[in-house]
């Protein structure tokens, strides 16, 4: 009996190990299409699955870095760096006052579906997100379009701001001239957009047989933009696939490309949501790069000869505080008090990864607009203790929100971030309820609306413009903020109408020490967000933006 | 003689043949204490229980540090992957906001404890209804009592066929996230197994000949049940209930592990703290270890106990 079992024990084994090294072999044949031993599959894996193949239906960095490698603004960021330099158009150029853009766009681009680029193609694009209608006007959808220019040609929401997009004319073959009504802060920031990118115009007239639906909250993207076929740009490499079961884009090189030509022929991006399976595919050889390096791993993978290279800081992380949810916090003294109970020393240190800073207003010391002069707020739990006093608040009681099951760029461990401001903050004497919520939708929803007293989120540069950052939270009243407070809205708003450079950064500057003055959230750090690449890789530049162009990889 | 005093003496004669059913099943249970004392593994899981339980009762008085105070915490780097291990001080170490894992993993075997026993209860005493209704009147309910048993048996089968973890996370997830969410959530789980078996030893019962007895004497139908059916289907259930503690006690650790337990991640429980420490386990492999022998070393007590009770129960090893 005993030999018989084994022998059949043996025979299964067999037979498992054929079929694996079966299959594994026909996906190995599968992915990597080698035809002389060399590898040319990159696959990079990222936190989360993007939303859409359409770039400007999306406002998220998961998208974009898909989109990214297929679609082109007319400016582009210099590589590794926030210099705007050109894109599509080789030089841009507006008027005095900022209301009429000149691009000199690039000749000799084709699109991935053979399509011309030209002026007329430009014209195309922006004329086609102006008359969005229904479901597309929802700021869910278009997000970046109305932050920068605004509404639509027909606005169908009370709540849709005005159109500041005038019209695009394509003055010849290679020049666009695109009008806006007023000066703007978000331009020419705002071309550089990726959600702004340039799609070949055979295509948009597929897009606009199109319609998004939208049931309360959830949105249906329209079907181009959920399978690869339709959507067409101009960049190095061109969308073949998206696998959804198996949380997979793929990407192929696009050889018609104007530039310099993708070194790596495929290029695969997956989701992989959990940060320590993330590494481990790193280590077991299943992909060869992936986003958001938990802290601790850095050094570790340094030290097994992974590729870590550091980004520059371009983020900023922040508590927030809602005064509608809470009066109390409607006093000057509670949000002082709140600021010094904090001590983001200790936090920058600990947890942070290395290049972490402690943020005393709310934009990194590396964009221009950033002032020496604003208000500092140390950590002094005992100046807390008086102010609470002062305010009359020495019970003061607040439901602090945390994010669960995420990591983002400029908070890597936002359960750890918490507990150690929940510790602070009851040094104070403050009593902290936490309230644990799922990133999407619950907790962006409730710090939205406005709905927890405390709430910690933060945000990663578009451009190098201050606006893009103050402008975002305290341009006027913001429910996730719940005060109107003229000072300060004046303040912010004064950069984003002066055309000329020097006075819009001396406006921003004015604006931080007016904005820390009435102090309506605590800013605490900016860090570099850590990504990681395998041994055998020569990484792309990394972008403070976090916009990496993969085409610049290459394997070893 | 009028026939209420006739009732009333077969009543008595029952009344007496049940007595001497329960003397019996007394000298059973007396006859399974003595077989557990004997039995080595009863006495290695009793042992372990016992500390555990001694732990979590004692354990909160005895920590050298306040189990939430970051009180080192300039002293961890968890963004340089530098932890702090056992030392004088912090006999296990330091976790990575600073805090006395000793202290953390004294605190945490009460709220262990707590959760598996409160989940066990509510499986145990919902079970118990159901699967005493549903026994009831299977056994004696005639065709009427067959049906409702039918129908409650289907209930309780669709909830058998759902995975226990996955019911009890999808409950977590409606209920929002708090302690009593898990207690509850593990308590529902185990309902339909404690139900089954109960209904299913009862049904056993059902047929014997003292039943036959009763029944014939003109006992009440709900006084048989009662004072003689349950009675003698109740060992399967004791055993379970000490098995079930084991389980309860790993789910509401899954639970917490999955971030579904006390929305506080400052009160130390050994499954958050498990879900906390793995993200550093390169780097402080330690810091997982301890709370995970934990909840190893406590289950596995259980499961020791609770299987020397079921052979010590068992009629046919009965000596």
């Amino acid at each position: 009996m005993r030999i018989s079992k084994s022998r059949a024990a043996r025979a299964i084994t067999a037979a498992v190990a054929v079929a694996l090294i079966a299959t594994g072999c026909s996906s190995e044949r599968d992915s990597d299409n080698k035809s002389d031993g060399e590898k040319d599959t990159f696959v990079f894996a990222g936190a989360g699955d993007p939303g859409s193949l359409d770039p400007s239906l999306a406002s998220d960095g998961e998208t974009f870095r898909v989109t990214r490698q297929a679609f082109e603004a007319l400016i582009e960021h210099e590589s590794g760096g926030s210099e705007m330099v050109g894109g599509l158009a080789e030089k841009w150029s507006s008027n005095d006052e900022g209301t009429v853009w000149t691009f000199d766009l690039r000749k000799n681009v084709k699109f991935h579906d053979g399509e011309a680029f030209n002026a007329a193609a430009v014209c195309a694009n922006y004329d086609h997100w102006f008359n969005w209608t229904g479901t597309y006007q929802s700021s869910a959808v278009s997000y970046y379009w109305q932050t920068i220019m605004g509404g639509f040609a027909k606005n169908e929401d009370k709540e849709t701001p005005e159109a500041n997009y005038k019209s695009c004319t394509a003055k010849d073959e290679n020049t666009a001239v695109i009008e806006v009504k007023e000066p703007s802060a978000n331009l020419p920031g705002g071309f550089s957009l990726n959600a702004l990118a340039i799609h070949s115009p055979k295509a948009i007239e597929e897009y606009k047989k199109q319609d998004a639906s939208a049931k309360g909250d959830a949105i249906t993207y329209p079907k181009y933009s959920q399978e690869a076929g339709t959507v067409a740009g101009t960049g190095p490499y061109k969308i073949t696939k998206w696998n959804k079961g198996n949380k997979e884009v793929s990407l192929e090189r696009f050889d018609g490309y104007w530039g310099e030509k993708a070194k790596i022929k495929n290029l695969v991006f997956r989701t992989i949501s959990d940060e320590q399976t993330r590494r481990q595919a790193l280590q077991a050889g299943d992909i060869d790069g992936y986003d958001l390096v938990a802290p601790a791993d850095v050094k570790t993978l340094e030290d097994q000869g992974y590729g870590v290279p550091t980004r520059g800081v371009f983020n900023l992380f922040y508590v927030g505080m809602s005064q509608e949810a809470n009066p109390a916090l409607k006093k000057k003294e509670v949000r002082q008090a709140i600021a010094h109970s904090i001590d983001r020393e200790n936090l920058v240190k600990t947890q942070l990864p290395e290049g972490g800073k402690v943020a005393d207003q709310f934009m990194p010391d590396t964009i221009e607009g950033y002032s020496k002069d604003v208000k500092q707020y140390a950590y002094d739990t005992g100046e807390a203790k008086k102010l609470l006093k002062k305010a009359g608040q020495e019970k003061l009681k607040v439901d602090f929100c945390y994010p669960t099951e995420v990591t983002r760029p400029y908070m890597p461990a936002p359960q750890d971030l918490f507990e150690l401001m929940k510790d602070d903050l009851e040094k104070s004497g403050i009593t902290v309820t936490p309230k644990a919520m799922k990133w999407a939708p619950d907790y962006l929803d409730a710090t939205e609306a406005g709905s927890c007293d405390l709430h910690m989120l933060g945000w990663t540069g578009d451009f190098n413009d201050g606006f893009n950052f103050i402008g975002t939270w305290f341009a006027g009243y913001d429910k996730q903020w719940g005060f109107k407070d003229k000072k300060v809205f004046d303040a912010v708003n004064a950069g984003s109408k002066l055309g000329k450079h020097d006075e819009r950064i001396a406006a921003y500057k004015k604006a931080n020490e007016v904005v820390m003055e009435y102090l309506p959230g605590v800013p605490v750090s900016s860090s570099p967000p850590a990504i990681a690449f395998g041994k055998n890789v020569n990484p792309p530049n990394v972008s403070p933006l976090t916009q990496e162009v993969f085409s610049e990889a290459s394997f070893k | 003689m009028s026939v209420a005093t006739k009732t009333e003496k077969i009543q008595r004669l029952a009344e007496l043949t049940a007595t001497k059913e329960t003397s019996t099943g007394a000298s059973l249970w007396r006859e399974a204490f003595r077989r557990l004392r004997r039995s080595k593994m009863a006495i290695i899981g009793a042992a372990v229980i016992a500390l555990f339980v001694l732990v979590a009762i004692v354990g909160p008085y005895l920590t050298p540090y306040a189990p939430t105070a970051q009180t080192w915490r300039g002293e961890v780097f968890p963004n340089r992957g530098e932890f702090v291990g056992p030392r004088g001080e912090n006999w296990f170490g330091l976790d990575h906001l600073g805090r006395d894992l000793f202290s953390r993993m004294l605190v945490g075997a009460r709220q262990t404890l707590l959760v598996g026993v409160v989940a066990t209860l509510i499986g145990l005493i919902i079970g118990f209804l159901i699967g005493g209704l549903s026994g009831a009147a299977a056994t004696l309910g005639g065709d009427t009592g067959r049906r409702i048993d039918s129908v409650i048996m289907r209930f309780i089968d669709m909830m058998l066929a759902m995975p226990s973890l996955l019911l009890a996370v999808s409950i977590a997830a409606v209920m929002g996230q708090s302690l009593t969410t898990v207690m509850i959530a593990v308590g529902v789980v185990q309902i339909p197994v404690f139900a089954r078996l109960l209904r299913g030893s009862m049904l056993a019962q059902g047929g014997a000949d003292y039943v036959l007895a009763a029944k014939s004497l003109g006992v009440r139908k709900r006084r048989i049940v009662v004072s003689q059916i349950i009675p003698n289907s109740l060992s399967p259930v004791i055993v379970q209930a000490t098995l079930s503690l084991a389980t309860a006690i790993i789910e509401a650790a899954a639970l917490s592990y999955l971030g579904l337990g006390n929305p506080d991640p400052a009160i130390p429980e050994w499954g958050v703290m498990l879900a906390q420490a793995q993200r550093f386990f390169d780097n402080a492999p330690m810091m997982a270890v301890y709370p995970a022998v934990g909840i190893i070393i406590t289950a596995l007590g259980f499961t020791l106990l609770g299987e020397a009770m079921r052979e010590a129960l068992d009629p046919k090893l009965r000596g």
